[in-house]
This record gives structure tokens, C-alpha cells and sequence, in this order.
């Protein structure tokens, strides 16, 4: 029905006699898609696709670690949280300008934006994961006479590490978003790249076929990262928490 | 005990970002475009709210936000509960919603530029659509998780359909929609000042790519430090706003 209504309303704006025919059909689109997935797609997914997966791991991984110190030692959670807390409403998106004087044009920069989004996700999760460990758990296993390193392998990190892998899920979204705007911005390779090239050459179609390659890579990471949580945390219903 | 942990040690950390901050620059005796000493931002900072330029930059960019999120927080409501409510409606709009979900609104920033130029519609356009789906999908699940005793009682007392949407549902779902317009407002915020970037006439996301193609770092930090506050402030607004209309709960 939407594609109903988008044809009609394309349609309806072609004969209004614009001088650029501002709303594509959809078959112009699916045309421009076929032409691009048959060319240069991959190559720029794949650089966008480069980019986002070393900016997240590393984002996670640096996470889970501070995260996992500052939820565990009060004296430096009470002294670095607020410091992160203050960082956080800069989103990441506000970072970009600084990060291109910082690093350039190139993979560093976005990399570093895209980490810095994951981390500013992650971050609240690793704390909190940490600290939700019950006492009860933690007394009984003092009691059963493990010490501090086995406490801390047995429970204190799968605890922590199921919530940074909620949190690494929520981050998917924000470092994808952060992917496309530094690609915007820098715009030298990658998907985002090629969508300001079709965009300053007034070429609609392209445009709006990009932005479902955009989606569509979106839509797959969600639900590969969707299964791969069901795998490992089958216990938890609400995974479809946004 | 309580003024250490909620002050004094909060004002320790800074102290201590700041120190590292400081000593960083001082020992690797960094350019000032690279990291300016705390003091040159802070600096820059107080010269910027003393231009009017600045402030116009502020007003642009609020403007832009409030406008989208009003139309974009109405629509998505609006639309949220109707899928809420209607089944027929629910069918027939959730492949669009979760299709165009996708899409984050970002990439739709180069497309806006198209359709409405640098001109102040095509941000209004793109936070409303980046608030219109963080509300229709929050709003839409919240009504539909509306204790179904609630309705039953709506029914006992004889209120027609929308009635009970509108009496009931919505003000049973209202502080999930509350926590979800915060949510939203963030997001918006950040397109507005993405869209900045990429091709506008005035705003703080032109004003901070501005200043660091002419590699003025000091000024850079100050706009990341505005950005940041007037997000913080959007958001404690909208939270303090909801506890002021719903604190029956």
C-alpha cells in the first residue's frame, strides 16, 4: 500500500512540472540499486563496514574493561563516573569536527568516533552489570570458600558481560548512525562517501537507493546480533527491548 | 559522608581530567590546534556567548529542534496510539514503520538538502522524523501493555472506543511516552547538529565545522561543550516537565 501511495504521489509530483523530478518512483530506485549492487557497492560497504566493526569491538572491549574497574572499586567510581556522566550529552556526532582536526580525513578518525559511541553505550551497561551482582550470590560464594580472583571469574564477569552484550547490541544502532555521519562529513571512502557524491550531482534515485543499502546493513546486523544473543543468553525473553 | 560522595569527589574527578588535560599538553607541549590548554577553551567559551553571531547560532539550531520535535512528538503519538488501538491499522502500517526504521534518520540528511536546500524546513523535517519513530514505537507497545482491567473498567463505565484510548490508554501509557520524548529529544538534538554539518546557513553544527576547518580548536571544544549542555538541558526539561504533569503517580 505504501509503495502505492509513493508511486501515485511521484506520479502526481512528476506532472506538477518541477524541474528536477524530486520524487523518484520506486522502480527508478530499485534500478539504481540493481546498477550500484552490481558495481561499487561492495567495495564501499565493505569500507564502511571495516570501519564500524573495529570502532565497535574496540569501543565493547575498552568498556567492559573501565567499566568493569569503576563499578568494582567505589573510590574510583565515585571519583570517574561523574567525569563520564559529564562526557555522555556530548554525543559522539558532536565529536566529529574535533576528531578530523585529531586524526584527518581517514580510518583513524572514524574509527575513533564510532568507538567513542559504543564506549559512551556501553559504558552505563558494564557499570551497572557490575554493580547488580546480588549480595546473596556473593556471600554464599565467600562462603563456599572462593576467593577473590574465583569470585570475580565465576561471577562478577559473566554478570557484567551479559549486560555489555545488551548494551553492545543498543550501541549497534548508535555506532552505525555515527558511521554514516563521519562518513558524511570525511567523506573520502565508504558508503557514506558515495551518498554525498550522488547527492552533489542532484541524482535522487542514487540517493534514496543508498539509504536502503544503509538500512538494509542495518537491518541484517540487528538481527544477526539479535540471534547471536538468543544463543548465548536463552533465558532472556525481553531481548527485543529497543 | 554524603556531601564526599555526591560533591566532593565528583569535583575531584574533574580536578583530575583537568590536571591530566593541563599536564598532557604542558609535557608533550602540544600545538594549540592539536589540544588547547583547559584555560584557552574556557577562554573561548566566555568571548563566544559575548558574540551575537553565537547567540544566533544557539537560536537557529533551537528553533530547528523545537519545531521538529513538537510536529514529530504529535505526529508520533498521534500515530502511536492509532496503531496501539486498531488492529486493521496496525497491519497495515507496521511493514512501513518497521522498514523506514531502519533508515536512521541521518541518512536521510543528504536527501533533505536535496529536497529543501540548507533552509531551516529540512532539519525541521529531519527531526521530526527522527523524534515521529523513537514515539510512534514506544508509544504504540505502551498502549498496547495498558492493564487490560483498565479497559474493562472504561467499557463497565460505558465510554465509547476512543474515549477510552484517549482517557485511559494514553494517560496509563504517559510516563512511558514521557521517557520515550526524552530519548527522542536526544536523538533529535544530535540530527539537528549532524544535519548542521553536512549543509546549512546558520547553527552550531556549522559554527563547529567552521571553526575547525579554520583549525580554531579552542572554539571547537567550546561548541562541543554548548552542544552538550543545551542537550543535557533538553532532556532535564522534558524529565522535570513530565514529573510536573504526572506526579499523581
Amino acid at each position: 500500500m505504501a509503495l502505492a501511495i509513493w508511486t501515485l504521489l511521484a506520479q502526481w509530483l512528476a506532472t506538477g512540472g518541477g524541474v528536477i523530478n524530486r520524487l523518484p518512483p520506486p522502480w527508478r530506485v530499485l534500478r539504481d540499486l540493481v546498477a550500484y549492487a552490481s558495481g561499487e557497492l561492495w567495495r564501499d560497504l565493505l569500507f564502511s563496514l571495516r570501519v564500524f566493526t573495529i570502532g565497535w569491538v574496540l569501543g565493547a572491549t575498552s568498556a567492559t574493561l573501565v567499566g568493569l574497574t569503576l563499578g568494582r572499586v567505589p573510590m574510583l567510581g565515585n571519583v570517574l563516573i561523574p567525569v563520564i556522566e559529564a562526557i555522555r550529552p556530548v554525543s559522539s556526532i558532536a565529536w566529529v569536527p574535533l576528531s578530523i582536526v585529531w586524526f584527518g580525513f581517514g580510518l583513524t578518525s572514524k574509527v575513533f568516533l564510532v568507538g567513542l559511541a559504543v564506549f559512551l553505550v556501553v559504558i552505563v551497561y558494564a557499570i551497572d552489570g557490575s554493580r547488580r551482582i546480588p549480595h546473596d550470590l556473593e556471600r554464599t560464594a565467600t562462603m563456599l570458600g572462593m576467593n577473590g580472583w574465583q569470585r570475580f571469574r565465576a561471577l562478577v564477569l559473566p554478570g557484567t558481560l551479559t549486560e555489555v552484550l545488551i548494551g553492545s547490541r543498543v550501541a549497534l544502532m548508535a555506532g552505525w548512525g555515527t558511521v554514516i555521519v563521519a562518513e558524511l562529513v570525511a567523506a573520502d571512502s565508504g558508503l557514506g562517501a558515495h551518498l554525498i557524491a550522488v547527492q552533489q550531482s542532484y541524482n535522487v534515485p542514487a540517493v534514496m537507493a543508498t539509504m536502503a543499502c544503509f538500512a538494509l546493513a542495518g537491518f541484517v546486523m540487528n538481527a544477526l546480533f539479535a540471534r547471536v544473543e538468543r544463543r548465548l543468553m536463552p533465558w532472556r525473553h525481553d531481548v527485543d527491548r529497543p | 559522608m554524603k556531601i564526599r560522595d555526591t560533591f566532593l569527589l565528583p569535583l575531584a574527578g574533574v580536578a583530575l581530567v583537568l590536571a591530566v588535560w593541563q599536564s598532557t599538553v604542558v609535557l608533550y607541549r602540544l600545538p594549540g590546534i592539536v589540544l588547547p590548554p583547559p584555560w584557552d577553551v574556557a577562554l573561548a567559551l566566555l568571548q563566544l556567548t559575548g558574540t551575537q553571531a553565537f547567540w544566533r547560532d544557539v537560536g537557529v539550531s533551537l528553533f530547528e529542534f523545537a519545531s521538529g520535535f513538537t510536529i514529530g512528538g504529535l505526529l508520533g503519538v498521534a500515530i502511536g496510539v492509532a496503531i496501539g488501538e486498531s488492529r486493521t491499522f496496525r497491519l497495515a502500517s507496521t511493514p512501513v514503520v518497521e522498514s523506514l526504521r531502519f533508515v536512521v534518520p541521518f541518512a536521510w540528511i543528504p536527501l533533505t538538502i536535496l529536497w529543501f536546500g540548507t533552509s531551516y524546513t529540512g532539519k525541521i523535517a529531519l527531526v521530526a522524523y527522527a523524534v515521529f519513530f523513537v514515539m510512534v514505537v514506544s508509544t504504540a507497545r505502551a498502549v498496547a501493555a495498558v492493564d487490560p482491567t483498565l479497559s474493562r473498567v472504561g467499557t463497565a463505565l460505558g465510554m465509547g472506543r476512543w474515549r477510552l484510548a484517549w482517557s485511559v490508554h494514553v494517560r496509563a501509557a504517559a510516563p512511558t511516552i514521557a521517557s520515550a520524548a526524552r530519548a527522542a529529544a536526544a536523538i533529535g538534538w544530535i540530527a539537528v547538529v549532524a544535519a548542521e554539518y553536512i549543509g546549512a546557513s546558520a547553527g552550531l553544527g556549522l559554527m563547529i565545522t567552521n571553526a575547525a576547518s579554520s583549525l580554531a580548536t579552542p572554539v571547537v571544544i567550546a561548541g562541543m561543550i554548548v552542544i552538550g549542555l543545551i542537550g543535557a538541558g533538553v532532556s532535564a526539561l522534558i524529565g522535570w516537565l513530565a514529573r510536573l504533569r504526572l506526579d499523581y503517580r
